[in-house]
């Protein structure tokens, strides 16, 4: 589904270079549920961005689902990321303005559904995370569990088959954070491929597959750095199953 | 999508009533400033004879005092005396020739129900119509022997025929005016050209005429100009002939003359008059005379005064400072909702999606302005109509203008969005996603 191969991203401001990624080769297999942790500016909101499409990169090759990502135009990159990505960011970002209902149906707008459909989407996507009852209410009237629930029923409404978490359970205390937690680890069941960045071990623990990000390159968990070839790679996912 | 870009327009302005309000009332004011201005200048420097503006002269010729210029330096009368007039009237070289001053009579109606009234009257020559364009409804103009004979005939204006003929044929029939019968021979079209160039004298936008008579009976009768007569030269001047006689300034002199050669014979015609003239002791300054087109003769009578002219740019440079401030606010208001702006983009919205989806805010914000903009305008110009009857009929606002205006707004909405609609569409977003 997702292979990464020899990125390099650098950010430049006047005074210094930031290597956020180098040499970043990874493979994600369709279906599988990876929890990456690393320590603090290691790299991992940088990955997830370039994986979702947010960011460029300076060198090496991305390729979503086959397709090389870094020939596409934005307005082909904002199209796959809206059919086939979803995100989910620690801090919820639900746009305030707009109560849970237009939250939802926002990524649905921009794929050019209809009205019916997009309702239909909607209220399924709030019934799966447990708010459908709430879907007038306003982002600011809702606790922050059920705030991130909503953005994860956001990104599924389009039913992405690639979810890009960003430390989701950081804001929630330890009972949101298992639910949540428990949800991903549903819709993971449903087949969308999860890649989800944590601090939490117990959580990381839950995933099929653990990988670390240290210094903008991927040191595997426990097995050590990932083997480039793709058919290491699918063993090695296979012992946390 | 449109809709949806208005639904979050709608949403984003009432965020932020205060700002919103502030911006809509800027872009409305900037637009109810040149519009007012715009609206006044153009009805005032509008030239209702521009289609004959090549063929039609006033003729000024400096029969002033020797000591003095009629006003400032270089300045000539801007009327002729009785004499110069009709030697004016006396050439056949112009295709035609017109003469005239403004007088009045008692109208005394035939129908008792309509009271006797008071009613302005153009003493003019035959010529006045063709060479004005002047349409009639019913008849025509006198014969060109009335303007030497005298006869009592009349040409009524349509209001004058709707008020005493309800508006019926009245050609053949009579009318009394100041106890004397006058034939009806014509009625006119509703004629009222704004600004009244035939005759400046006493307003741009004064009444239309009431009705015209021969200029012949006018001197017959001994009736004298109820316009501005000016005079230099300390004359003993008591009876109407004498003010004939007179360097008395009363009359005005238009000429059509349509071809090169015909321009050519004029001038040299008028020439030899005023060194004939000279001869007999008249015309003592330097040999000077014009012939104004209908739009030099509307600027020479400050029908568009240079204030005017200022005052529209100043509203310009206005509405210019406002649009500029309402970027301003825009980029800022933008700028503040860049973390949602990422959410959208992370969610799929191209860059394009984002630029539209503000443009339309801006749109709205236009839209807005330039309707409270139409409402001022509005306001403004019927306050102006109020005080300052003199440009009643300049103070209107026409239906293209409208449309202008509106257009204008459209326009001035999209300049105003345009960069922070395309700055905020190229922000990156992964750069707000951290942020909220
Ligand atoms: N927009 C940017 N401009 C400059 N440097 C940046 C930018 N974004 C990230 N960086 C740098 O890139 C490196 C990786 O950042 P990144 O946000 O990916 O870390 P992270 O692993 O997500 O950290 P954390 O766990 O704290 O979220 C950091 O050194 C950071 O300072
Ligand atoms: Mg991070």
């Amino acid at each position: 589904m997702l292979n990464m191969d020899q990125i390099k991203k650098v950010f430049r401001t006047d005074l210094v270079e930031t290597y956020a990624l180098r040499d970043f080769s990874l493979n994600v297999q369709e279906g599988e549920f990876v929890a990456v942790t690393g320590p603090s500016g290691s790299g991992k909101t940088t990955f997830l961005n370039i994986a979702g499409l947010l960011e460029t990169f300076e060198a090496g090759t991305y390729l979503l689902d086959g397709e090389d990502v870094n020939s596409l135009s934005d307005r082909q990159r904002s199209a796959l990321r809206n059919a086939k990505i979803g995100f989910i960011f620690q801090s919820f970002n639900l746009i305030p303005d707009l109560n849970i209902f237009d939250n939802v149906d926002v990524p649905l707008r921009y794929r050019g559904f209809n009205g019916r459909q997009r309702k239909e989407r909607i209220m399924n996507a709030l019934e799966r995370v447990g708010l459908g009852a709430r879907f007038k209410h306003m982002p600011s009237q809702l606790s922050g569990g059920q705030q991130q629930r909503a953005a994860i029923a956001r990104a599924l409404a389009g039913e992405p088959r690639f979810l890009l978490a960003d430390e989701p359970t950081g804001n929630l205390d330890s009972l949101m954070a298992r639910q949540v937690m428990e949800l991903l680890e549903e819709i993971n069941e449903g087949g969308t491929t999860i890649v989800m960045v944590t601090h939490d071990p117990d959580l990381a623990r839950r995933a099929q597959r653990n990988i670390q990000i240290v210094d903008g390159q991927v040191t595997d968990f426990q097995l050590g750095p990932i083997p480039p070839a793709p058919e290491n790679d699918r063993q090695s996912a296979t012992p946390y199953a | 999508m449109w809709l949806y870009f208005f639904k979050l327009a709608w949403i984003s302005v009432r965020q932020t009533p205060i700002m919103s309000t502030l911006m809509i009332i800027a872009v409305g004011i900037g637009i109810a400033a040149c519009l007012v201005t715009s609206t006044i200048y153009m009805s005032l420097s509008k030239n209702p004879l521009q289609h004959k503006n090549n063929v039609l002269y006033a003729l000024q010729l400096d029969a002033w005092d020797p000591q003095e210029a009629y006003d400032g330096p270089n300045d000539m009368p801007t009327q002729v005396t009785y004499l110069d007039g009709i030697a004016v009237l006396e050439s056949d070289i112009p295709t035609h020739t017109v003469l005239m001053y403004k007088s009045g009579f008692a109208v005394l109606p035939e129908n008792k129900s309509i009271r006797p009234f008071q009613s302005l009257a153009r003493m003019t020559t035959s010529d006045f119509f063709p060479l004005f364009d002047v349409p009639f409804i019913f008849g025509s103009t006198w014969s060109e022997e009335a303007d030497k004979i005298p006869e009592q005939v009349v040409v009524l204006s349509k209001q004058l025929n709707d008020r005493l003929f309800n508006g019926e044929n009245s050609v053949g029939k009579q009318i009394n005016l100041d106890g004397r019968l006058y034939k009806i021979l014509g009625v006119t079209a509703d004629w009222h050209p704004r600004p009244k160039v035939h005759d400046l004298n006493n307003g741009a936008y004064n009444r239309r005429d009431a009705m015209y008579v021969p200029m012949s009976v006018g001197i017959e009768l001994e009736m004298y100009s109820r316009g501005n007569t000016n005079a230099w030269e300390r004359e003993n001047v008591v009876t109407f002939t004498d003010t004939l006689q007179s360097e008395h300034i009363w009359l005005q002199a238009w000429v059509q003359l349509d071809t090169k050669k015909q321009m050519e014979d004029f001038s040299s015609y008028i020439e030899n008059y005023i060194r004939q003239q000279k001869k007999l002791g008249r015309f003592q300054r330097p040999l000077k005379y014009h012939l104004n087109t209908p739009s030099e003769w509307l600027s020479k009578n400050n029908v568009v005064r240079q204030d005017n002219r200022i005052l529209l740019w100043l509203s310009v440079i206005f509405l210019l400072v406002c649009l500029i401030n309402t970027i301003a606010l825009l980029l800022a208001k933008f700028l503040k909702k860049a973390p949602s702006v990422g959410v959208r983009r992370a969610l799929g919205a191209s860059k394009k999606a984002i630029f539209s989806q503000h443009l339309y805010e801006t749109l709205l914000v236009g839209i807005s302005g330039g309707a409270l903009g139409l409402t001022l305008s509005w306001f403004g110009l019927w306050g102006i109509r109020y005080l300052q009857p003199g440009l009643k009929d300049a103070a209107i606002m026409h239906w293209p203008t409208f449309v202008m205006a509106l257009c204008f707004s459209l326009l001035a909405s999209l300049f105003c969005g345009l960069l922070p609609a395309w700055k905020i569409s190229h922000t990156q977003p992964a750069r707000y996603l951290k942020i909220q």
